[in-house]
């Protein structure tokens, strides 16, 4: 199995196994003693080798959000299926998602246009700035997920290309 | 300064409409259903689980083109008042609170506005205008060029101030659209550029030039006005840490003042105010050079967003006097009774990546543990099981500290910021902790670049590789998944030991 985190923009790859008394956390060649323990008011402790650690842990869907040490994190779990199909095929730059929460201004393109790279696909508004969102590389339009008006979170598919024909 | 409950039964009004939404409007309930007056909010559908709209005795929704649109159509929420019987609207801060045209048809529907006279909103919302009259009035203001005077010579009259200088659209605010020129060649371009900038902000094109004071320092005082002739200073506040020309922290005392400078600047500002005859709570704002000069900036005429940490330090309730000048009662008190002790700090809790340009982040609040103890003050609008979405201004809750001196409210402000839990969408904490343990903030030696002048503060510090171990386990045993897999293996083939796919 091939298991994942993705913290910030780090990919993190991991295993979990079971110990005599709790679990074992495999990363690389480290193997950590890991159990975690869960109070009635979402608290919790995290051993982790020796020590244990108070923590604060929610999740909803793949993000896992975690209070720790007086800070607060959010890791997402990358589904082995996912990261197969991602490796197979399709580029970053074939997806183009939002840089931070907005709305659309306006939308230029439409499926099945061909672009060049660094013409403008969509402009966008956040915090009363317009970004201009332009094509990363040339191609053709696959879709264009938002209309006019429509408000979206970070990292929201925009607009996606078709995948680049694989030379042979 | 502790003041007696007044007796709200000869007031005007008995219920009071909150004209705004999240903390502010809560914090206005607070006090008007403290004094046993009905507090009625109006709330756009996508506030519907905050905590003033379930605090509130009643909340009437309200609609718009935009969830912000909503809460600036003053004909509807005048609507509602009347619906509702409201004796009194209270605007809150941003929105329409500094509204002349919503102040005045306020009063004409015969409600009372919770603010000043729409005089005193239309002269002071007028950069230039409030600028003229401040100055005729003897008080300090920066050397400056108003294209208006003469928009043939503003060019000339501009190159006279000096550099540095700082253009300004004539009707801006929030920093948008000004523009720094220590080059005097390059003067008429960046005219051009900021009158653009103003055309599209604001549909004005009009702009005022005034000598730039490198690495200001942002003071504010609080007033407080009856309009029947009293006025008092309830002393300063430092608001110098800014990011995008926005507040992020507010203290007072000001570290940079001593007694005598503290008594001219709030002299200075209840001097204005004392000008203006002015009626409700107030902010003059001041920019402070580095030398210990100072000139007017703007007067805010409304309840400001830092307002809490004058209250720790001098008692008074802010919201309870504006209530009480509305209702016509005198301030009743003077200079002398209004005293401050200990000193009080003010973070702005943003849901926003420090480290990514303090870009908005959005997503639902599945825990939140306010912090608890001595001198630990939270004011916020969101609940556990609600979100914070992309409708509204990413400020999400204040927290308010309050220590015997500088270096206590520091200690427990970073105590209080390391207990306070918020899962779901991240915010400005971890930054502020590192803000507040730099040397410089540390020192109270800080202006308003200091954080585009140290970056490293908003970046994310590398992780220790014990974080993130910990942080890979509980999110490797929060995940199910992982643990099915993990629990397939039988134990006593995971007890012997050295198992690797």
């Amino acid at each position: 199995m091939h298991h994942a985190f993705k913290l910030g923009d780090a990919e993190h790859n991991l295993e979990l196994s079971r110990s005599a008394s709790a679990y074992r956390l495999h990363l690389g060649e480290q193997v950590v003693d890991v159990d975690l323990k869960t109070g009635a008011d979402g608290r919790a402790w995290l051993t982790l080798g020796e020590r244990h650690i108070e923590v604060v842990i929610a999740t909803r869907g793949d993000d896992v959000f975690v209070h720790l040490d007086g800070e607060a994190y959010q890791l997402r779990y990358q589904h082995p299926l996912d990261r197969l199909a991602a490796q197979a095929g399709g580029s970053a730059e074939d997806h183009i998602r939002a840089p931070m929460p907005g709305s659309i201004v306006s939308v230029t393109v439409k499926a099945g246009d061909a672009v060049a790279k660094g013409q403008t696909l969509l402009v966008m508004e956040s915090m009363k700035m317009e970004t201009t969102i332009a094509a990363p590389r040339d191609g053709t339009v696959a879709a264009v997920t938002y209309e006019k008006g429509q408000t979206f979170d970070r990292d929201a598919l925009l607009l996606s290309l078709e995948p680049m024909e694989k030379k042979s | 300064m502790t003041t007696a409950q007044p007796d709200v039964s000869k007031w005007p009004f008995q219920s009071v409409l909150v004209a705004n939404r999240g903390e502010i409007a809560v914090r206005v309930l607070r006090t008007v259903q403290k004094l046993g007056l009905k507090g009625i909010v109006v709330y756009h559908a996508a506030d519907r689980g905050t905590a003033a709209v379930k605090m509130a005795d009643q909340a009437i929704e309200i609609t718009g083109p935009t969830p912000v649109a909503s809460y600036l159509d003053g004909a509807q929420i005048i609507a509602a008042a009347q619906a509702s019987g409201a004796g009194a609207i209270h605007p809150g801060y941003g929105f329409l609170s500094e509204n002349k045209g919503f102040c005045a048809a306020v009063e004409a529907a015969g409600i009372r506005f919770i603010g000043p006279t729409p005089e005193q909103i239309d002269l002071m919302g007028d950069k230039v205008r409030a600028r003229n009259f401040v100055e005729k009035a003897g008080f300090p203001v920066a050397p400056s060029a108003i294209e208006d005077d003469d928009p043939k010579t503003f060019v000339e009259r501009s190159r006279k101030v000096g550099a540095p200088l700082l253009i300004k659209p004539s009707a801006g605010g929030g920093g948008k659209g000004m523009r720094i020129v220590r080059d005097l060649a390059l003067l008429e371009q960046e005219i051009e550029r900021g009158r653009s900038e103003g055309q599209r902000y604001f549909g004005d094109g009009r702009l005022y030039c005034e000598r730039y004071i490198e690495n200001p320092r942002h003071i504010e005082v609080q007033v407080l006005g009856d309009g029947q002739g009293s006025v008092v200073h309830a002393f300063e506040r430092e608001c110098s840490v800014q990011r995008r020309f926005q507040k992020i922290v507010e203290e007072t005392p000001s570290p940079a003042l001593d007694a005598a400078l503290r008594e001219k600047i709030c002299e200075t500002a209840a001097g204005i105010a004392r000008s203006l005859n002015y009626r409700n709570a107030g902010t003059v704002e001041f920019i402070f050079g580095q030398g210990g000069e100072f000139y007017f900036l703007e007067m805010n005429t409304r309840l400001q967003v830092e307002h809490p940490v004058t209250e720790e330090i001098t008692g008074i309730d802010l919201v309870l006097q504006q209530l009480r000048v509305a209702a016509g009662e005198k301030l009743g008190y003077g200079q002398a009774d209004v005293k401050s002790s200990g000193h009080s700090i003010e973070f702005r809790i943003y849901a926003e990546d420090a480290a990514r340009g303090y870009t908005p982040t959005t997503g639902p609040i599945l825990v939140l543990h306010p912090p608890q103890g001595e001198g630990v003050r939270w004011d916020s609008g969101v609940l556990q099981g609600g979100e914070v979405t992309s409708a509204f201004d990413p400020m999400i809750a204040k927290l308010i500290i309050r220590g015997s001196d500088r270096n206590d409210a520091i200690a427990r402000a970073d105590k209080a910021l390391r207990e306070t839990v918020l899962l779901g969408c991240k915010t400005n904490t971890a930054f502020l902790r590192r803000l507040l343990q730099h040397p410089a903030f540390v020192a109270g030696d800080v202006h308003t670049g200091f954080l585009d002048a140290n970056p490293q503060i908003a970046a994310e510090p590398e992780m220790p590789a014990e974080t993130l171990q910990a942080l890979l386990g509980a999110a490797a045993l929060s995940t199910r998944p992982m643990r099915d897999v993990a629990d397939a293996v039988p134990d006593m083939h995971a007890a012997m030991g050295g198992w690797r796919n």
